[in-house]
Parts: structure tokens; sequence; C-alpha cells
């Protein structure tokens, strides 16, 4: 093909997907990703995927990778689907209709926000898609997170720089404040910031909870600048709470999920407020979306029964870790897997259909390459507020990742 | 047998209201996807005398998909736990999918059961534009059922400001744009200029508009020339159903006054308003709760350009969910329950509260009154549709059970002996309203009446060129179990339903409309984008990307 520049192309690279990438593609690769930042550029790459079909290692048809896939899964008692990430709503569909007509397990790297969905599943939420931040936030608490390391350009796009109807000076239309959790800081450039002992995090917010529903609030020195936040949170006009809901250095505290919640809800008593929880790329947004449309529930499901059933405390990687799955099909990157969620996958027969499945740490027993979503291949992704976007390839020539799943699925009766 | 390409449906009482038939004993004869005058002698016959034929059902205001109904399932695990759908087995084994219900069943699931009620066609009542895509996407996967869905525009940003500079016809051109770009079917308004003032549109601590002529940043904007507005579009766009408006102050004692307003405001204008029940309370903010069924329902009997939807209140479990968020935020905050509120850039809102009415609950027990006055009330059967505001009032599943409400005047005052009587005292209910609708009055508000207000020619009746969407009920004395396990539902000419059992679920169609505008408003929309959206307007709606 010649070359050209494909505009508006979403990147999956983090949850941000931002939709402003202009790829120019060079004599078939992917020359530069305008706009992109590093992580974006380093996701789009110059595009080339291997495109291996491989049995047991060796180079096969696809016709016979399908087939023994379609044996190796039919065969099993206990199999696992995994949507890793890089792969379409689209494709997504298919392979949780492959885990209903298996009676698999069927997780996803959604699992990976999991303290945070579980949260919002006891509690609610008071959000905001990304956005509307940008349109009302007067007032922005980076709570913990310091957005520039794992989402660039959340502040650039969203959060904090661009002018909005309510905020017409962006970034001077807003005061910022950085929380710092012990190493988990806020953002370097931030009008204040205070700084919370770990062990002091939940009691914090549960005390800026009281102070906000004019409850007592004690009078411990230690929680004051806490107060003083709470305080200032019910002056602003529209107060937003950014917080991680990826993993981070230190094991994520149920409660921690859900008394960030229950602030953010606890706020829209004096004032508006809004978390943003920041999700991880590749689509894990619209994993969580489709399994949630096609079964009742955003991960962890289970359809041994006949129907879905909703473990989160079953996931993947502790599915695996039991030793009770005798079979995996996993669709999408490998590379994007969670570490643990990889490791186990060494110990089961495996299928992979994605991009670079033939590189897979786990060696599959089938591994099926692809092309990966928003780079070669179209469809729908979300991005990490539940905004779905359309995907663009810019390159083509790789097989499609849609394509292959909904093959495998015909295979199985599914 | 397989796809049925031609088949008599022979001896049934059919009640087809839209042609006049009302309970006569005659054949319907269908032919491929199409109801058909007449088929040859040796045609294969389907034998259904003593039961009851009536046109499939058409829901014309339901929450069945999209970004809502989505953060809806994600919020109530325990109620899909508890409501396991395993895949029904289809004819000749194909492939059926298992799920989950509650009140917002997953999407197979929700496909499956509409058709298992007799329901062919179901319109989505609240898109935000920004989430089409979405909604498409779990339309998709949702069989069976033919659907479309309604567009939020009653708070949209650029919109208001078209309203603010007074660009009335860059407003219908937008409108126009909106609807095709996101493949929708109408223009829906939901708490005019309120969803906006929530999110903090106009400044100040308000947190809702309070009325009709409350301002918002213009001095022109108010929510009564949204309204204007929307309403003349609609109609000057000719799109098929007129605009669907869910008025302000839902919930509020009082706000009979506001719907009246409304009502008036539009008078002269096709519109039609949903869930009227919510909207039709007597009494005064603080000042306790009375029905005011009886003047909104008066009103719509002398106007013959409104056209309403209930919104009945059934006793059970129920979700809100709404683009109406600071109702939900007032719910949330009497509650206590659980409380999903999204604010969508630009656009619209969402708010989420799980909620059960209770019959010993003195205001469930006086919205379940107020809804079922309306119903009895109502002179003119085609201008006011059966519904629950599925799942706001209850979920589409207590349909028969409702319809039993109005068939059946015994088991009605049966039941109205059992809930709370404080606030029924100005309830027309108590002066013993005789009225039992009859199967022909069924057919006509939930399938011939909700085909017409949406403008689906091919819908709700059985003449020939009709789609071929058929129900057929064993006549049962009780209404409720006739009407939840119909015999045979066909769905464009495909036996999806037989004996009571779910045999085949193809894939539904999608409504849509696509009117005509002036181009030059999609410049001045991206110039809007560029200055304002995060998503690019080129990735925006719901079109297929090339």
């Amino acid at each position: 093909m010649t070359d050209r520049t494909v505009a508006n192309v979403t990147c999956l690279g983090c949850g941000c997907a931002c939709d402003d990438i202009a790829v120019v593609v060079t004599r078939d690769r992917i020359a530069e990703a305008r706009n992109a930042c590093a992580l974006g550029a380093a996701w789009f790459g110059d595009g080339s995927v291997p495109a291996e079909t491989q049995v047991n290692g060796r180079s096969a048809s696809l016709e016979q990778a399908l087939t023994e896939a379609a044996r190796l899964l039919t065969g099993a008692k206990r199999p696992l689907v995994y949507l890793a990430g890089d792969v379409s709503c689209e494709t997504q569909r298919e392979a949780v209709a492959i885990a209903d007509r298996l009676h698999a397990a069927i997780d996803s790297l959604a699992a990976t926000a999991a303290p945070a969905v579980l949260a919002a599943q006891r509690r609610g939420r008071a959000g905001a898609t990304l956005g509307e931040i940008r349109q009302r936030a007067d007032l922005v608490v980076f709570w913990a997170v310091d957005p520039s390391a794992r989402y660039p350009r959340y502040a650039s796009r969203y959060a904090v720089d661009p002018s909005g109807v309510a905020a017409l000076q962006g970034r001077a239309s807003r005061t910022l404040i950085a929380v710092d959790v012990g190493e988990r800081r806020g953002p370097a450039e931030a009008h204040g910031r205070l700084a919370i002992a770990p062990a002091d995090e939940v009691d914090s917010l549960e005390i800026m909870r009281a102070v906000v529903q004019e409850r007592a609030a004690g009078a411990d020195a230690r929680f004051q600048p806490a107060i003083d936040l709470a305080r200032r949170m019910t002056e602003a006009r529209y107060a937003v709470i950014v917080a991680d809901g990826e993993p981070g250095p230190i094991p994520a505290d149920p409660a921690r999920a859900e008394a960030l919640v229950t602030l953010a809800q606890a706020l829209n008593g004096p004032t508006r407020c809004a978390l943003s929880t920041l999700r991880g790329g590749g689509n894990r947004s619209g994993a969580d979306a489709v399994l949630t449309w096609q079964t009742g529930f955003p991960f962890a499901v289970d359809f041994a029964r006949g129907y879905p059933s909703y473990q989160p405390r079953s996931d993947a990687a502790v599915l695996l870790g039991g030793g009770e799955v005798d079979a995996a099909l996993v669709i999408g990157a490998p590379a994007t897997l969670p570490e643990p969620v990889a490791a186990a996958l060494a110990q089961v027969r495996s299928v992979a259909i994605g991009p670079r499945a033939s590189a897979a740490s786990f060696q599959p027993a089938v591994a099926v390459d692809t092309g990966a979503a928003g780079i070669h291949e179209g469809g729908t992704a979300f991005r990490m507020d539940d905004v779905p976007l359309p995907l663009r390839p810019s390159l083509d020539g790789a097989r499609a990742a849609l394509v292959t799943v909904r093959a495998l699925r015909a295979r199985l009766g599914a | 047998m397989s796809k049925t390409l031609r088949l008599r449906i022979a001896g049934g009482t059919v009640y087809d209201p839209a042609n006049g038939v009302d309970g006569v004993a005659r054949d319907v004869c269908i032919e491929g996807d199409r109801v058909v005058a007449e088929l040859p002698a040796g045609a294969p016959r389907l034998d259904v005398r003593g039961m009851v034929v009536m046109p499939g059902g058409v829901d014309i205001h339901a929450h069945i998909a999209g970004s809502s109904v989505n953060h809806a399932r994600r919020l109530l695990p325990e109620e899909h736990a508890a409501d396991p759908a395993p895949a029904p087995r289809l004819d000749g084994g194909a492939v059926a999918r298992s799920g989950t219900g509650g009140t917002l069943p997953s999407t197979f699931a929700t496909g499956y059961r509409y058709a298992g009620l007799g329901y062919t066609t179901v319109m989505e009542a609240a898109v935000a534009p920004l989430a089409a895509r979405q909604a498409h996407a779990e339309l998709d996967d949702t069989p069976i059922i033919d659907a479309g869905f309604f567009v939020l525009l009653g708070n949209d940003e650029y919109l208001l400001r078209q309203l603010a500079a007074g660009e009335a016809a860059r407003a219908r051109d937008y409108a126009a744009w909106l609807l095709g770009t996101t493949r929708a079917y109408a223009i829906k308004i939901v708490n005019p200029g309120g969803v906006a003032v929530w999110k903090g549109v106009g400044g100040g601590d308000r947190r809702n508009v309070s009325g009709l002529d409350d301002t918002l940043g213009s001095s022109v904007v108010t929510p009564r020339k949204i309204l204007e507005v929307l309403a003349g579009v609609a109609n000057a766009l000719g799109l098929p159903h007129p605009v669907h408006i869910h008025c302000n102050n839902l919930g509020q004692p009082g706000n009979a006054a506001t719907t009246l307003e409304t009502m008036k405001a539009l008078s002269g204008q096709r519109a039609h308003f949903t869930h009227l029940q919510f909207h039709s309370y007597g009494g005064a903010p603080g000042k306790g709760w009375a029905s005011a069924a009886r003047e909104v329902i008066e009103y719509v009997n002398g106007h013959p350009e409104v056209s309403v939807d209930v919104g009945q209140v059934m006793f059970g479990s129920a979700t809100t969910v709404t683009a109406d968020s600071p109702v939900e935020h007032l719910l949330y905050a009497s509650s206590g329950r659980k409380w999903v509120n999204v604010d969508i850039e630009l656009e619209s809102g969402c708010g989420i509260v799980p909620y059960a009415y209770k019959e010993k609950a003195a205001v469930a027990a006086l919205q379940w009154a107020v809804g079922l006055e309306l119903f009895l009330l109502a002179r003119d059967p085609w201008r006011v549709v059966l519904s629950t505001d599925h799942p706001n009032g209850g979920t589409f599943l207590s349909y028969p059970e409702l319809i039993r409400l109005l068939m059946d005047r015994a088991h009605r005052d049966e039941r109205l002996k059992g809930v709370n009587q404080k606030l029924l005292a100005g309830s027309a209910l108590l002066d013993g309203l005789a009225r039992e609708y009859t199967l022909g009055e069924i057919a006509t508000i939930t399938r011939a009446g909700p085909a017409r207000l949406l403008g689906l020619k091919n819908k709700g009746h059985l003449g020939p060129g009709a789609d071929a969407d058929v129900t057929i009920y064993a006549n049962e004395a009780d209404r409720a179990k006739m009407f939840s396990t119909p015999r045979y539902t066909i769905k464009a000419g495909t036996l999806v339903v037989e004996d009571g059992q779910l045999r085949r679920a193809p894939a539904g169609r999608r409504l849509a409309v696509r009117p005509g505008y002036d181009a030059a408003v999609t410049r001045d929309v991206k110039r809007f984008f560029d200055q304002y959206a995060c998503v690019a307007f080129e990735n925006y709606g719901a079109e297929p990307v090339p």
C-alpha cells in the first residue's frame, strides 16, 4: 500500500484511549504516531507483528491450528478463557460466546482493577466521563497517583490543561492538590500537597467523609491536613478525585477503594464531585463492558453450571494457581497478561490467539498470531471511563483476530 | 418446522384493533416475514382454535441497552446471581446463549424473555449520543426483538448554545445530524435543563431546575424553550415518533402542575409524555403527597395531540436508572442505597439506585394507585400505552400482572385492600373504578397504540403487508397467566415460541431514522468539538468506521 497518514486513530497504550493520533505509514511500517506519548509510541511501534501459526512449537496451517485448538478445548474438563489486551470488543464478544459454549471460566485484564470494581458494586460510584472533568473541574485532587507515569496524557487531554465550558482558562481555572501516600506520590506540579502515612490512608478518607457530612471528625492532629482538604473540597464548585484503579507496589486494600467511592459520593451533598478511577489500556474496559452486558458480571465469570456465575475471589490467577484448570484459551496479546497469570499459564495446555501469540512466555500448544486491534484491525474499544471509541487500522496484511476467533467459535459449535 | 415461509394461523380469535378486528374468529396468513391476505388452501396450518391472536407486543419505553443500563447491570451482581438464565434449548440444536436476569437482564436473556412474553419490538428509551456505539453493540447481542433507541438531547451543551443564540434552524439541523450519526429513532428529553444544572450549567448552588421558566445561564434558555424547540424539531423533521418527554420534577409531590404546564406549553404540537405516573402527584414538597391522576389524564383525554405511556409501579424489586441524575441523588440521599452517578460530557447524565416498591409503604402504594387511575380514567387507549418504565417502576416481566389488574376488577380491588391507604384519600381508585379493560383494549395499549405512536406502519397490526410478528395466547381466565406464557410467538415469520417454549432465536432488526439536514451544521459542530470535546468529531456517533 502507498504511504499515508491515518488521522483520528485511537491508541490503546493506556486507558486514556487518546483518539487524536495521526499515524504516519511509510513503506508499510508505522514511521510516526503523531500526538502519541512515549507509552503510545511504544504501543504502536513500527506496526510489525509476527505471522506465525504454530502447533506444539512447529509451523502449521490455520486449519491444523484450529483443529488442534478445538480438540484441546473440547477435551478439557475445566477450561479457562482469558481476555488479554489489544483485541476489540467485537472479538471479545466472540470469545465470551466460546466460554459460554465450553462451560468455561472466563476472566480478563479488567480483573486487575478488581478492588475498584468490587467497591463500585458494593457502594456504587460518583463518576464522570473524562470530558466532563475537563469541562467542570475547579479542584483536582490526585490521590496517591501521578498520572504522568502510566497515563501520560491524562493531564494534557482531560483533567488539567484543556479549557472547558466552565473552566475557560484550562489549568489556570483549576486548583491541583497532590496527596502523597507513602511512596505513592501525587504530581510534582501542584498548588498544594499533603502527606499521609500509608497506615492512615483509609482512616483519612473516612475522616474526610465525616467532615463532609458534618459529623465529628475527632481532634487527632495527624489528620488535620486531611480535614483541611475535605473542607476545601466542599467549597469547590466541581471537585474531582483522581485515583489509580490498577495495582501498584502495595497490595490494594478493598477498604481503600470503598472509602474513595463513599467520599466522592458524600461530596455530592455540599458540592459536586466525581471520582476518576484510572485504568490500564489494551481495551480492558471493553472486556469489562462486554462481559457485563453478556453475563451480568464484569470479570471472573464461570459458566461451569451452564450459566454465568460470579467468582471474584476465584479469578484466573487463583483458578490457575489451584491446579484446577486443564486447558486455557488466551484471546489477545500475551505480553499484556499480568505476571501471575502468565506464569501460571505455563503449567497448562493452552491456545493463544492474538498479537505475538507465538512469542508467549507460557509456550502455548497452539499459537496463532494476529494483528493488534487499533493498529491492524478495526472495531470498538472502551476508554477507562467506559466511553466507546472506534478503532482505525493503519496497516493491513496481518491476520485479523476477529475472523480467527470467529472461525474457532464455529469449530466449537458456539 | 424450520423458518416459516408460509403459515396459516387458523381459527384463532383475532384482536387487531388497527384494522377494526375485535375478537373475530379468522385466519391470519403469513408468507416470508409479512402478513398476507390469503394463502393457497394447501399451505401449512397452525391450528389455534380457541386461542387469542394479537400482533406482537410493542414496548414504547424500556431501558434495555447502553451505557446506563450496563452501569446498572454491573452494580447488581447479587440480582444476577439470584436469577440465572441457562441457555434455552433451541430447535435443531441451534446455538443459544446463557445469561442472567434480575431487574436488568443480560442482553441475550433480555431478548429471550421479551419474546417469551410475546413482545417483538422494544424501544430503548435513553441513550447518550457519546455512548451510541455501545447501545448498538448491546442491541446486536439482544436477539429476536426489533429495537431502536431514543437519543438524549434535552440537556445538550451544543443545543443549549444554539437556543441561547436564537439559532433555531441550526438546532434543527443539529438534531437531524445527531439522530443520523447515532443511528437513533427519536429525540428524548429528560428533565429539560435539570441535568445540565445538576452538572453546573448556570452556576450557583442549584442542583436542578424547579419549573419551566428557570433560566440556564442565558435568560432565553429555559426548560420551556428546550421543550418548544425540540418538539418543533421532531415535528418539522417529520420524525415517525414525536419528541419523547420525561418532564421536570419527576417523583416530586405536586409535580402534576409542572406536567400540565409542560403539556400546555406544547399545546397543538404532537408530543409523547413518558412514564406519566411519576409526574402525576398532588400535594407539595415537604407537605405530603396525593394523587393528581384525574387532573392530568383529563387533560390528556381532551388533547388528541398528546400521547403518554403510564410507567406503572409494580410491587417488588426495581432499579431506578435514568438520565435524570439529580432525582437519583435525592433517592440516594433518602434511601441510603447504593448509588451510581455519571456526568456525561457536554450531553447528559446517568443516575442509578436499586429500589423496591412495597405494598405497606405509603408513597409506593400511592404511585401504584396513580398509575392504575391513569389507565382506568383514560378515554382513548390509542394514546395511553402500557409501560412500567422498565426497570424503574418494575420489570417488563410484570406486564402480565399489570394486564390482570386492568382486566380484572375483583383482583384489583383485592390488591387495593392490601396496600397502605394513608395517601390514597383523593384517589379515584377508592371511588370504585369499575372499568375492566377488554382484550381489544389490551391489544391497543400493548401493540396497536404504541406502534402507531412510534410511526411503525408495519407493526402493531395484522393487515396485509404488516411484519409477521404475531402472538398467540391460550384464552385463560387468569389474565396474568395467559399473558405471561404465550403459546406461540412469531417474529418476522419465524416461530420463536412454540407450545410455550422458546424454540428459535433469530437476530432482530434495528429501527433508526436518518433525517436530512443542512450540512453546514457539521462544520460548526466540528468547531465546537475541536474546542471542547475530548472525542474526535470523526470518531463520534455510531456510523461504521472505514
